[in-house]
This record gives C-alpha cells, sequence and structure tokens, in this order.
C-alpha cells in the first residue's frame, strides 16, 4: 500500500540522470568549468603596477572600481579599469600595495603587491627598516663588484617581466576546479544523507519501543 | 551571483542572515521524514553541481540555480538542503564567502518558500497545465527574487541599490528564461512519472500514520 510513497528505480534513476548531466555538461563547454567570482591579478615591473580584473568564468571586468592603498592605510590612487578590464599605477613609494577592485554588483576581489618586488631606488614608507636589505647583498661576492645598480635593476625588471606569465598560470590555476572537488562534495551530501537516515532511524526506534512497552 | 564573497556585506546584514538562516534550517530540519531524505539529498547535490553549468553573458557569466525547482519538492527541507550546498561549494571550489553563508541562503532560500506555496496553490486547480505552467513560472521568480534579494542586502551594506540591482537582475535574464524551461520540464516529467514525490506535508504525514500502524502491528505479533 504504502508502497508508492517510497523512492522508487526509475524515480532514482531519472534524478541520477539529471545530476549526471549536470556534472557532465561543464565538461563540454569551451570555458573551463568555473563558477561566477571577480578576481584581479597585478604584478610591479620595476615602479609600474600593472594588471586586470577578471571574472570566472568570463571575460575582464571592465569600468570596475579600483583603490590603490598602502601599508600604512593611506590611499595611493583610486582608478577604473578599462575597456580590456586593465589598469596600471606607477608607484612612488616602496610600500606593500593592496590593490582592491569593486565591480559594483557585489564582486570584490584584492591582491597583494609585496614591497620587496617594487625598486629599493625608490623612497621607502619606512626608511631605516628598508634600507638594510638592499645593502647587503652587493660586499661579498667578487663579481658583484661588476654589477652595478643599475645593471641590477634591469635584471630585475627583465626577470619580473619572465615570471609575469608564470604567475599568471598559476593564478589561473587556482581556480581550476578539479573532478575530486566535486565528486568529494557528492560524497558529503551522501555521507549526511546516511547521518540524517542513522538519526532518524534511531528516533524512530526508540518510540516503537515506547509502544511496545504501552501496549505490553 | 548568489555567492557573495566575504567582506562585502556589512555586520548587521550578516547577523540578520545567520540568525533566520539558522532558524529556517532548524525548522527544515524538523520536517525532515525519512522518506524525503533521498529526495533531499539528490536534490541538494543537484544544486552543489548545478553552479557549475554556466552561460556566459557579457563579460561576465551566469550559472544555474535551481531554487525554484528545490523549493517546490522540497518546501522548508530545501533550507536545510540549500545550506549544505552552499557550504560545500564555499569549501571546495571557493564560492563565496562562509560568514556570508547566512545572507547567500536566505537569499536563495526564500524565493525557494515562496515558490513552494504558490506551487502547492496551483495544485489545487487540478489541471495539469496550469500546474506545469506555475512550475515554470516557479524557475522564473526562483532566480528573479533571489537577484533581487542580493541586490537588497548589497543596499543594506551601504553600496548603491539601482546599480546593483540593474546589474544582477538582467545579467540574470537568461538564466531566468533557461529555469523556466527546465523547471517546466523537471515538473512536468516529475508529474507524469511519480506524481507523489511532489506531495509534501500532507503525503508525509499520511504516510507517518502507516508507519506506526506498521510498527503498532508488529508489537502484537
Amino acid at each position: 500500500m504504502s508502497e508508492h510513497k517510497y523512492l522508487t528505480p526509475l524515480h532514482a534513476l531519472s534524478a541520477l540522470f539529471i545530476t549526471a548531466c549536470l556534472v557532465a555538461a561543464p565538461l563540454f563547454t569551451a570555458t573551463p568549468a568555473k563558477a561566477h567570482k571577480l578576481k584581479t591579478f597585478a604584478t610591479a615591473i620595476g615602479a609600474k603596477v600593472s594588471g586586470y580584473a577578471y571574472f570566472v568564468p568570463g571575460g575582464r571586468a571592465q569600468n570596475a572600481r579600483v583603490t590603490i592603498t598602502r601599508e600604512d592605510g593611506s590611499q595611493a590612487a583610486t582608478l577604473q579599469t578599462n575597456e580590456q578590464g586593465e589598469f596600471d599605477f606607477t608607484a612612488d613609494q616602496r610600500s606593500r600595495l593592496t590593490i582592491h577592485i569593486d565591480a559594483g554588483d557585489g564582486h570584490e576581489a584584492s591582491t597583494i603587491i609585496a614591497a620587496v618586488d617594487l625598486p629599493p631606488t625608490l623612497p621607502s614608507a619606512n626608511a631605516q627598516n628598508a634600507a638594510a636589505p638592499v645593502v647587503i647583498p652587493t660586499p661579498p661576492m667578487e663579481s658583484a663588484a661588476n654589477i652595478t645598480p643599475d645593471l641590477q635593476q634591469q635584471i630585475e625588471t627583465a626577470l619580473a617581466r619572465q615570471l609575469r606569465p608564470l604567475r599568471e598560470q598559476m593564478d589561473a590555476w587556482q581556480e581550476q576546479i578539479w573532478l575530486h572537488d566535486i565528486l568529494g562534495g557528492l560524497g558529503y551530501i551522501i555521507g549526511l544523507a546516511g547521518l540524517a537516515y542513522a538519526l532518524t532511524s534511531a528516533k524512530g526506534r526508540k518510540t516503537s519501543s515506547n509502544i511496545k512497552q504501552t501496549k505490553s | 551571483m548568489a555567492h557573495i564573497p566575504d567582506g562585502v556585506i556589512s555586520w548587521p546584514v550578516l547577523a540578520g542572515g545567520i540568525v533566520t538562516t539558522l532558524a529556517g534550517c532548524a525548522y527544515g530540519l524538523k520536517k525532515l521524514d525519512p522518506v524525503a531524505i533521498p529526495r533531499t539529498a539528490v536534490l541538494s547535490a543537484t544544486f552543489f553541481v548545478a553552479a557549475l553549468v554556466h552561460f556566459p553573458v557579457g563579460p561576465t557569466s551566469v550559472h544555474l540555480m535551481l531554487n525554484g525547482l528545490i523549493g517546490i519538492v522540497l518546501g522548508w527541507v530545501a533550507v536545510p538542503a540549500i545550506l549544505v550546498g552552499l557550504l560545500l561549494q564555499a569549501l571546495l571550489f571557493g564560492f563565496g564567502g562562509i560568514i556570508v553563508l547566512g545572507v547567500n541562503t536566505f537569499n536563495l532560500a526564500v524565493p525557494a518558500l515562496l515558490c513552494h506555496g504558490l506551487f502547492q496553490l496551483s495544485r489545487r486547480s487540478q489541471h495539469p497545465k496550469i500546474i506545469i505552467a506555475t512550475a515554470g513560472a516557479c524557475g522564473f521568480l526562483g532566480v528573479g527574487l533571489t537577484a533581487v534579494l542580493v541586490a537588497t542586502s548589497l543596499a543594506l551594506s551601504g553600496k548603491e541599490f539601482a546599480s546593483a540591482a540593474q546589474l544582477v537582475v538582467f545579467a540574470h535574464l537568461p538564466i531566468m528564461l533557461i529555469e523556466t524551461v527546465f523547471t517546466a520540464a523537471a515538473i512536468a516529467l516529475l508529474l507524469r512519472v511519480k506524481p507523489e514525490a511532489l506531495e509534501t506535508d500532507q503525503g508525509q504525514e499520511l504516510h507517518l500514520d502507516h508507519v506506526q500502524e506498521d510498527e503498532q502491528g508488529k508489537a502484537y505479533v
């Protein structure tokens, strides 16, 4: 009689089929499987900080508000991203910069440029602390005598340029959703359902034993 | 869109979201019948995965939400189902924040509950066409109301309501249309294959009575 109240195999199969389609669908779409989220990427090449804001998945965030703050909390600049979602800014102090992006629809993102990524020639925010690490590397090496500060600056700029694509790739990888994440989540839900069953059946057993006692 | 990150919403709104979500979740779990557990788990899993199905809209993209469908089938149990889905999305995919989970659940679950009420009303008509049309409307409204609630929670946190609402609602028009078709199709299938799956409160109570009779019967034997 009450059989029709239970989930029949047909019903379960159709539900599983829908779930399977949903799992498979993103694998066939052209863009990688990611949901809606704002991210920003920025690097410093010399004193020039350049970057962009983008949606995952999707394109660049155009006309988003960019706020750049220094380590001491003072505002260095407020900008807007251009049509390509890019922004650039020239640092005037060797201080850690926090770049905050607001797309205006509840999507916000931020990233940090460390003080060491900016050239040592810039005036430092707290002079005595920052001056020390710049001097140390030069004396011990014999060949270091040939490296003028100018050359060193050029090497650092070239290196930063070379490293940028690598950093971009790492940033994109962080957003990758792996199959094991999806399967893990589904496993958790099945586990929670099992737990709910266990708890409700324990409750049911208690009430049924109460019934037995009252009947006998 | 329904995944607001941490640090965007102000504290009073966050607290309100947490309190209402916990209350709704407790009530939903109280109403959870053992028979409805597989159904709840399947829909929670569907919700968890649906966010990965996205459609490009201009520079950004939108994803399926399915809160209308979940609300129709689960009623109050939709609140814990959505909370579990959102929690796992936040932990495993990095969609949305953790502290803001209450607000995000509220924004998705309230439209789901309204859809449930609307659908139950339409069932009184006994006309399959009206019922399926209402299911489609629920798919549309589920996303639309969520968009309005997201814009409201942003406005309450001191953002400009007009621009946020415009951005959020217009970006979601395509997904609203997709969910209209999807929800109508899913409910039409359920009505034909397994109409009992759509009976929530009444059906469960009937079933509970039945179980107790069985157990009493056993006790006699």
